[in-house]
């Protein structure tokens, strides 16, 4: 029973802030401000999700190049800057951090 | 459907595609995570048809798990749903001239892979009339994928060997979307300083990491663009 109060709750969670703005509020009113900050909006959001889980692996931070998540990530990156395809930059992430997983062993 | 309408639709079912070889392990690991904390597939699978998002559904299940106070695990499903009240802004005025049963299916829609795409949609030239049909058809196919892959992660539950880090895909998602959101020094200055704020305040409880540390981005953002102005 719980559960699907949390599952109807999170459900609506979600939408509402999605639709905050969409549905609910007309742009033409933002102050400009506020417009100027929307636009930072994804590089820090983005960097926010992404550093966790390259440097905290475990739940401690590890900045070491013996994390392999670190590195993997590093090389994901690199080839993302390079390559505009999400498929290769993904891939030579995982295969990166399985060479170094086994190359530890 | 206009003929112009469905080949805009069908533009973004195939721009989305690339982005859909992270979104299949990543369903998967949020499908499986539900499961592993001690939800039936059933319950799984509709916390994903209800939330639709990955980073909302990780941490429902994480708090689920730890038997958290309903609550708490919805006010943390709200704060790392925060972001959302930004890329709504951000794509509002895009949308802002259409009806209420555009806007509604559009918000249910937006994920972090959607506003990526929405954001790269909206800037291109050219015909703009139709281009909410190229949103959709971006948010549709990525909603198919997404559900499928919860499912399959709730009805074959953790059967994966740990040692695949299958886990890793959530990051590698989020990284390959950082790259292009790196256009100015200001927005450089936003991320580093955001992702150092989260490693720092990594103690808090509730995930209240992630919002501290994007405010704290947004606002590095917002002065590094102001001292380059003067």
């Amino acid at each position: 029973m719980n559960a699907w109060i949390v599952i109807v709750g999170a459900g609506l969670v979600t939408f509402l802030t999605r639709a905050s703005f969409i549905v609910f509020a007309d742009p033409q009113k933002f102050p400009h401000a506020f417009r100027v900050a929307l636009a930072f909006v994804p590089p820090a959001v983005l960097a926010a999700i992404v550093l966790p889980g390259l440097a905290m692996p475990h739940g401690a931070i590890d900045l070491s190049l013996a994390n392999p998540r670190l590195l993997a990530g590093a090389a994901a990156f690199a080839v993302a800057l390079k390559v505009r395809n999400p498929i290769v930059s993904i891939s030579a992430g995982m295969v990166a951090l399985w060479a170094l997983q086994a190359a530890a062993g | 459907m206009l003929p112009n309408a469905r080949s805009e639709f069908l533009a973004g079912c195939r721009d989305m595609s690339p982005v859909l070889v992270g979104t299949v392990p990543f369903g998967f690991v949020a499908g499986v995570a539900a499961v592993g904390a001690g939800m039936t597939p059933l319950e799984g699978i509709a916390l994903s048809l209800f939330a639709f998002s990955g980073i909302a559904q990780l941490v429902v299940a994480q708090l689920v798990a730890a038997q958290s106070p309903i609550l708490v695990t919805l006010m943390a499903a709200f704060i790392v749903s925060l972001r959302f009240l930004m890329y709504s802004a951000a794509l509002s005025p895009h949308v802002a001239h259409l009806p209420a049963r555009w806007r509604v299916p559009l918000a249910y829609l937006m994920t972090d892979q959607g506003f990526a795409m929405g954001v790269h949609i909206y800037s291109q030239p050219g015909e703009r009339r139709l281009r909410h049909w190229h949103v959709l058809g971006a948010g549709v196919t990525l909603w198919i994928v997404w559900q499928a892959s919860v499912i399959a992660g709730a009805a074959l539950g953790a059967q994966v060997p740990a040692a695949w880090s299958l886990d890793f895909v959530v990051t590698l998602s989020f990284l390959v979307l950082l790259g292009p959101a790196l256009r100015t020094r200001a927005d450089l200055a936003a991320a580093v300083v955001a992702g150092a704020v989260v490693l720092l305040a990594a103690g808090l409880p509730y995930k209240l990491s992630l919002v501290v540390s994007s405010l704290a981005g947004i606002a590095a953002g917002v002065a590094a663009e102001w001292m380059h102005r003067r």
